[in-house]
């Protein structure tokens, strides 16, 4: 008995351990990109006020892009989803709108909108794609292709947009988002006036909800009404402001948002294009990159600006949330499992040896470590293994450290873009990102356990989150 | 009832006040912040509502002594601040361009900008945290804004006496002001800094240099006038692969943006000068880098000179394929009256690379009714089902599809009527149908009452469909190619 009770001492503590070093890891890294960010994103928005994009859309230097749309059953949104697109100011534009075999209305909102009619195309498949069953042209509007190919999931869509496209760009763009006009040049500013090789350009992702919109553009920002919603606000740009921009400064980017983010394409090509293996098709490229680049010796560059701006629908109830992070933890996990080899390997820099691992650890392993942490913890209480004082303290340092980082993400918002014009935004973002930790973190992580969970048991069902309507209202 | 005496535990009560402090702090910093942002708003609109409607008057050329005097009584950095959305703005015309630099020079402003752009950090600070004029914002951080801006102003108002000032910042320490330096000196187009950028772009390709960033450099030099084309005479002459390349590049850019000013554009000798248009065609056309031959064609196609098309020729088989598909790219701009360049980008229809076929494709369309001709026989005779099916999408994609049906049911005969016939019955039947979607009810009557006859005939007749149904001309007499082309 004397045995079993060391046995589950020794477990319980080292349970702590791990615990610890969770919440120390996680928030010290944290804390660091917070303070590069703020930096960066600093110089990058002084630079903004004198630079200005004219340059840019001028400039014969400037390359074309296409913009790829993959759309599965996306009826409500996609028709305004495809003329944001087209109304990007960029000088020389191509949109390919590719229906993943729609049960729904989705391709003939498309022809009806846009007054397609049928073409009969020939296809090129540099990546091998499912089968093509009709393309759709209006030539008053020359820049638009829509196609319709048998259903293979949004990677063999967005293949299918990349082996279509003949520029030597390309932006993949989720069928629920709208673009800022000028998002376009802001994201290829990087690649155009860099003498880096850059093959990818990310942007950041803000909530819709509580925006006006009119002909497929924002025209008022605002914050959304219910609480839900708004801490996904909060969660949002501390994602984006805070921790992409930060992991973008050291060279550790291993997320971009598939949402919105520019691509080589030729580079793509090579590294074997969107990969069907994973949920989250954008970061199993990014490291799939990475790890392409490092074994063929190539310098690759990534580029993130938290500038550039697409605004999407957030969940607005519990159970849609659920399907969106549990599908998020199931992608993750399985880009991190896909990619092992990375881990702790020199060869792929900073990649491979800090974020690679801290991504591994803290946002993959962390949802199992602080979901059982909650329970385990206690159970250290009762055994008297651990001071309840101490645990108290704890559980307070983790809540206000978030706190922390939240309200530094907030801070860096108000900095920078100040894109909540109302002061009584500004005031209910701050109250949101003080009070994120309580409540509402452990909601999310437990569907992140659940993701882990899901990936565990071998599942690769995507769930699809359904919209609420925002963008279709526009 | 918290038990401090642990280290431990006071250890993370410390931390936890002072993250708690840290929080409060941030707070505190976003909340000044906003403050300090309304009221600097509010001073900025303040000043804009009083002064806008003076500084559109003697924008648009009015005489207003009084208006002049209202705004030299301003502070200077309340003139900075009138002033800056007029240089943001996206494009200021010839004319207010002319008497904004006036305006400037009269109120001090120009003197000012030079004065920070040669003083670099050492710029006097114009705004308080505040605001209000005296200092600015962010104490050396205001000042690299505040240098920027001038270096931009400079450049946006093409101040060409300032160029001295804008190439030293071309040398600047930062990088953005570096790329502001060279995106001004593009925007002034002075020739005199044209060789100064030259030797900054052999410094930095030839990796003796890392800054200013080529891609902005290139930028740069691309917005000079052609004019100035022979300056990069030693780079397209250097031994150096990578050189020639960006030169090269250059080079076309500029061609090309002059093309786009001049749709008419042919580049005699005097225009390129003679060394040059020399070196393009006997030495840069047959450059061992595939990268410089691939840029040659972009430039010869507008060159007058005899010899331009035996080198386009011998670029149009090179055996690179990104060498022809630029070549033949490059020859949808052909403006000459030489000799008809379509027959030879026929040939490239037969081309092992789809990207060079498709690109054929789209160049004889854009020569016209000849070219077009060529492409339809190629497409009636070609057994070729890929490059048919190439064709069929570019005539669909570029709106093409629909002019045939309405010819074809205007009653038009010949080759055209012929394509239609072949599209509809076989090759393209969707891409028939949607347009005939699209016509008028009584234009697409008029189709139905024509093509029908020839599909019933077809189906019953295959063999004999297009000489008796089709165009009043056979298939044969239709793709014998004149004399004055088949030569």
């Amino acid at each position: 008995m004397t045995y079993l009770r060391a046995i589950l001492y020794d477990a319980v503590i080292g349970f702590n351990l791990v615990v610890l070093s969770y919440f120390f890891l996680g928030n010290g890294i944290y804390t660091i990109l917070m303070l590069l960010s703020l930096r960066a994103t600093w110089m990058h928005m002084r630079e903004m006020t004198y630079q200005g994009l004219d340059a840019m859309r001028l400039s014969p230097m400037t390359p074309p892009v296409t913009i790829i749309i993959p759309a599965w059953n996306e009826q409500d949104v996609i028709v305004n989803s495809v003329r944001s697109a087209l109304q990007v100011d960029y000088p020389d534009l191509q949109v390919i709108a590719v229906d993943d075999g729609s049960t729904d209305m989705t391709l003939d909102r498309l022809v009806k909108s846009f007054g397609l009619v049928e073409m009969d195309g020939a296809y090129h498949p540099t990546i091998s794609t499912g089968s093509i069953r009709t393309y759709y042209i209006n030539p008053a509007i020359p820049n638009l292709l829509v196609v319709s190919k048998v259903r293979g999931g949004k990677p063999d869509a967005l293949n299918a947009g990349i082996n279509l496209c003949r520029s030597p760009y390309f932006c993949n763009l989720d069928a629920d988002c709208l673009l800022e006009r000028d998002a376009l040049l802001r994201l290829m500013d990087p690649i155009v006036n860099s003498d880096r090789e850059t093959v990818v350009s990310g942007g950041i992702v803000r909530i819709l909800n509580g925006c006006e919109t009119k002909n497929s553009r924002v025209t008022k920002v605002g914050l959304p009404r219910t609480w839900l919603e708004r801490f996904q606000v909060v969660e949002y740009l501390r994602s984006f402001l805070l921790g992409r921009t930060g992991w973008h400064l050291v060279g550790g980017t291993l997320i971009v948002s598939g949402a919105l983010a520019v691509f080589h394409r030729a580079t793509v090509i090579e590294a074997g294009g969107f990969s069907p293996d994973t949920v989250t098709e954008d970061m199993d490229l990014i490291v799939q990159l990475h790890q392409w680049a490092a074994d063929n010796n190539r310098r690759i560059h990534m580029s993130f600006t938290s500038d550039p701006v697409c605004w999407t629908e957030c969940p607005s109830t519990l159970a849609r949330l659920a399907n969106q992070r549990r599908r998020w933890q199931l992608g993750l996990c399985q880009t991190l499992w896909k990619h092992y080899e990375i881990l702790f390997r020199r060869k792929y820099g900073i990649v491979g040896c800090v974020s690679f691992p801290f991504h591994a650890y803290v946002e993959g392993l962390g949802a199992v470590v602080e979901f059982l942490g909650y329970f385990l913890i206690p159970l250290g209480i009762l055994f008297g293994m651990v001071s309840p004082g101490l645990l108290l303290v704890f559980i307070l340092l983790g809540f206000i450290y978030g706190g922390f980082l939240s309200v530094g993400a907030v801070l860096l918002e108000e900095l920078n873009y100040r894109r909540y014009p109302r002061l009584r935004d500004l005031m209910t973002l701050l109250v949101f990102a003080v009070f994120e930790n309580v409540g509402y973190r452990q909601l999310v992580l437990y569907f992140r356990f659940q993701g882990v969970l899901k990936f565990l048991a071998g599942s690769r069902r995507w769930e699809k989150v359904a919209h609420i309507g925002a963008i279709a209202e526009g | 009832m918290v038990n401090i005496s642990t280290p431990v535990t006071h250890w993370a009560l410390m931390t936890l006040i002072f993250v708690l402090m840290g929080t409060f702090l941030l707070i505190a910093v976003a909340l000044i912040r906003r403050w300090q942002q309304i009221r600097f708003a509010r001073h900025v609109h303040t000043l804009h509502h009083r002064y806008r409607p003076v500084l559109a008057r003697l924008l648009s050329g009015a005489r207003s002594a009084g208006g002049i005097e209202a705004l030299r009584e301003l502070p200077l950095a309340d003139l900075e601040l009138l002033f800056d959305p007029l240089f943001s703005q996206r494009k200021l015309t010839e004319r207010q361009l002319v008497f904004l630099e006036a305006l400037c020079a009269d109120l001090g402003l120009i003197a000012l900008w030079q004065s920070r752009s040669a003083a670099g950090h050492t710029a006097t600070p114009l705004y308080s945290g505040d605001g209000t004029p005296g200092n600015h914002p962010g104490g050396a951080a205001g000042r690299y804004l505040l240098r920027a801006k001038s270096i931009r102003n400079l450049g946006k108002l093409r101040h060409r006496p300032s160029w001295p000032l804008l190439v030293n910042a071309v040398d600047d320490r930062h990088p953005d002001i570096q790329l502001l330096a060279l995106r001004s000196l593009g925007a002034m187009g002075a020739p005199e800094s044209f060789p100064f950028l030259r030797e900054r772009l052999h410094a930095v390709v030839q990796r003796e240099s890392t800054s200013p960033p080529l891609a902005g450099l290139q930028a740069a030099m691309v917005s000079f006038d052609l004019s100035c084309a022979p300056a990069l005479l030693p780079s397209l002459r250097h031994p150096d692969r990578h050189l020639r390349l960006h030169a090269m590049e250059i080079l076309r850019t500029m061609v090309g943006r002059e093309a786009a000013r001049q749709p008419r554009l042919i580049l005699i000798q005097e225009l390129l000068s003679p060394p040059v248009v020399d070196l393009l065609l006997t030495v840069l056309a047959v450059d061992l880098s595939a990268e410089v031959r691939a840029r040659v064609a972009d430039v010869i196609v507008f060159v007058a000179d005899a010899r331009a098309t035996s080198v386009l020729h011998d670029l149009l088989i090179d055996r690179q394929w990104f060498v022809r598909l630029h070549t033949v790219r490059a020859l949808s701009q052909w403006r000459q009256t030489t000799k008809p360049q379509h027959l030879e980008v026929g040939d490239c229809l037969h081309d092992p690379h789809w990207r060079v076929r498709e690109t054929a494709i789209q160049t004889l369309i854009s020569f016209g009714q000849k070219g077009r001709d060529h492409l339809y026989k190629h497409f009636l005779t070609s057994p070729d089902h890929n490059t048919r099916a190439q064709i069929v999408e570019v005539i669909e994609r570029t709106g093409l599809m629909s002019v045939l049906v309405e010819e074809y049911s205007t009653g038009t005969k010949g080759v055209e009527a012929l394509m239609v016939e072949y599209l509809a019955s076989d090759t393209a039947p969707m891409g028939i149908s949607g347009v005939l979607r699209t016509l008028e009810p009584e234009s697409r009557k008029r189709f139905l009452d024509r093509f029908l006859p020839y599909a019933e005939a077809t189906m019953r007749f295959p063999e004999e469909t297009h000489t008796e149904m089709g165009s009043s001309l056979s298939l044969q007499q239709i793709l014998e190619f004149p004399p004055h082309l088949a030569a």
